[in-house]
């Protein structure tokens, strides 16, 4: 009997990765798209200095309120502005409140929810009861009263919707604490010594890990639309510079003689970035939620 | 029950009292000196002075804080600084206009929520539930402001006869026909935004129920489907949609400063965005304290009617 010798394929981890990556992005489509959206918004923001194709302040009267065709895009504004160049500079102001503003409410409110919930006690009653003052402001009057307080500034934008940001994140991480706090691993963690602080890091905030990314990539959604909402009102980037709310709001007093594409150009902007997040964050959630993984749903 | 509201109230007042906190913080982080906006062109040191003695701003903080706390709980919030009109008496002049809308606005998204949220529940993925899950997700990403300046666009200037305005307001009591035709851009510009949260808490609630072991009951009793649906499906399914609806109503005035902004409706949130490029902190404070303060009873009020109609609540769980 001849043994038949069979070939040992040896396989990399790198490429077990790369499958199983692939295979995970292609049975969810909705990250595909929601991802390749949000990365195109990404690169038009970084690069909107080499991409654009005009100075998106530069009046030029002569080429005021061109409908949108070969020259221009996405048309003109009253001052001769090029559209397409004002959507992609605002992208730069949209996608850094967003990631800015994101990053404020989820360095304040995550640690304050570690804290809170590893602690306990009067700690914890102290900060949820100040996270339920900040609730109980509707979100986009808070935000615009801290910005108008503030006054209006991209900066002061930023600040304002971060704190609007802070409780979700607080509430999320007290509560994913208070789920793994009492552990086997975090029981064994303190049995050997290890202190208060390596334990919220390297025990108890892996476990939060995927909740916060979800809550992250929709809180960027929130985060440009309130940004666009605040420069609708006056209370974003003052002109001349490009912002998609701002340049809504002006283009409203042109809609009488059907100027359409001075506000069409920044709201399919708005929207589309929004629905992007929006999508890749119900996406990442129906992904990393192992229960929803199970139930197909 | 009754120990349960009382228990809620209790523990509504560390956090209302943070909020006066925050609120009356909020007007001091302005770098604008309130007394220099409150004087006008008027700079002579000595009215400088005694405008702020009047206005209290040479006590200290906290005694301005109690001093503004005590006012505010006798419906005391200053005036404002442009028209020196009561902050009170302005937000009540404008409140029914608001109400108007924002009612509007909730009843136009609810009977569009449960008429195809319970399609799409019952017909899934039927051409009606591909309308709901678009509804859904273009509604959470749509700015509420270019939906209304499309509206705009289009039923004001596009499409000939002008059918309906492009903003303004009239009182309903003055002229009814021309009221509501003014109320339908904007409503249906302020519907849009909560429709996709209703839609998509009725289709799901809707969903979740379906699964239970007492339709398959009542099905098997021979039940009508209709009877089914309406007598024991949509009873439970509307509990969480009546929380939700509950915030809504909370929630209007914020809902409403966008819209009543776009659409020149003179309601309260149209107030504070006027107040705030003349820097007029005590009406952005009386507005911020009042939609602060309904979004909390609101709130209170949502939970006491989900444990009164939902007979599986008990007090004593839902208050623990």
């Amino acid at each position: 009997m001849t043994g038949t010798a069979v070939p040992i394929v040896m396989r990399r981890a790198g490429d077990d990765r790369l499958s199983s990556a692939l295979y995970f992005l292609r049975r969810n489509p909705r990250m595909i798209i929601g991802g390749t959206i949000v990365l195109a918004w990404l690169f038009v923001a970084a690069f909107a200095p080499f991409i654009a194709p005009y100075d998106p302040i530069k009046v030029v009267p002569t080429d005021s309120l061109i409908p949108p065709g070969p020259t221009h895009w996405l048309g003109t504004d009253d001052l001769g502005r090029d559209v397409l160049s004002r959507v992609m500079w605002g992208a730069r102001v949209s996608l850094s409140v967003g990631v800015i503003s994101v990053s404020i409410g989820l360095l304040v409110g995550t640690s304050l929810g570690l804290a809170a919930g590893y602690l306990g006690g009067k700690f914890d009653l102290f900060v949820m009861r100040g996270i339920d003052a900040l609730l109980a402001f509707p979100a986009l009057i808070l935000a615009i009263a801290i910005t108008s307080a503030l006054g209006p500034q991209i900066q002061n934008a930023m600040i304002a919707i971060g704190i609007v940001a802070i409780p979700a994140y607080a509430r999320l991480t007290r509560g994913q604490v208070l789920a793994v706090r009492a552990r086997e691993f975090i029981v064994a963690a303190r049995t050997i010594g290890a202190s208060p602080l390596r334990i919220v890091m390297r025990h108890i905030f892996p476990n939060v890990m995927n909740a916060l990314i979800v809550q992250a990539t929709l809180s960027t959604a929130f985060a440009i639309l309130a940004e666009a909402a605040l420069s609708f009102l006056g209370l974003g980037p003052q002109p001349p510079y490009p912002s998609w709310g701002q340049d809504i709001n002006y283009s409203q007093r042109y809609l009488s003689n059907l100027k359409w594409w001075m506000s069409v150009g920044p709201g399919v902007a708005i929207f589309t970035a929004v629905f992007a997040f929006n999508f890749l964050g119900d996406a990442l959630r129906d992904a990393l939620d192992p229960r929803l993984r199970r139930s197909g749903s | 029950m009754t120990t349960y509201i009382l228990r809620r109230l209790v523990l509504m007042i560390p956090v209302a009292f943070l909020v006066t906190i925050g609120v009356f913080a909020l007007a001091r982080l302005s770098p604008a000196d309130p007394v220099i906006v409150f004087a006008g062109e008027d700079r002579d040191p000595v009215v400088l002075a005694a405008i702020r003695r009047d206005l209290g701003l040479d006590q200290p903080v906290p005694v301005q804080y109690v001093a503004w706390l005590s006012r505010a709980m006798q419906g005391d919030l200053g005036r404002s600084f442009q028209t020196k009109q009561k902050v009170s008496e302005a937000i009540i002049e404008r409140l029914p206009a608001t109400f108007e809308l924002g009612l509007a606005a909730l009843g136009i998204s609810i009977t569009f929520a449960l008429v195809i949220g319970i399609l799409s529940a019952i017909k899934r993925n039927s051409f009606v539930d591909l309308l709901s899950s678009s509804i859904t997700l273009m509604g959470v990403s749509f700015p509420t402001f270019f939906l209304g300046v499309l509206l705009i666009l289009l039923f004001a200037y596009v499409i000939p006869g002008r059918i309906f305005p492009p903003g303004g307001y009239v009182p309903l009591t003055t002229d009814v026909s021309e009221n509501l035709r003014r109320l339908v851009l904007p409503a249906v510009t302020l519907a849009t935004a909560s429709l996709a949260l209703n839609l998509r808490q009725v289709r799901s609630s809707l969903l979740d129920v379906f699964g239970h072991d007492y339709m398959r009951t009542a099905r098997a009793k021979g039940l009508r489907e209709r009877t089914v649906i309406v007598r024991h499906a949509l009873k439970n399914a509307l509990i969480p949609v009546v929380t939700l609806v509950g915030i809504q109503i909370g929630a209007i005035i914020e809902g409403a400063v966008i819209t009543e902004t776009i659409f020149f409706w003179p309601g309260v949130g149209r107030l504070a965005v006027q107040a705030i490029p003349s820097n007029d902190y005590p009406v952005v404070q009386g507005v911020v304290l009042v939609s602060a303060f309904s979004f909390m009873l609101s709130t209170l009020l949502v939970d006491v009617l989900y444990a009164w109609i939902d007979p599986r609540i008990s007090y004593d769980t839902a208050a623990a």
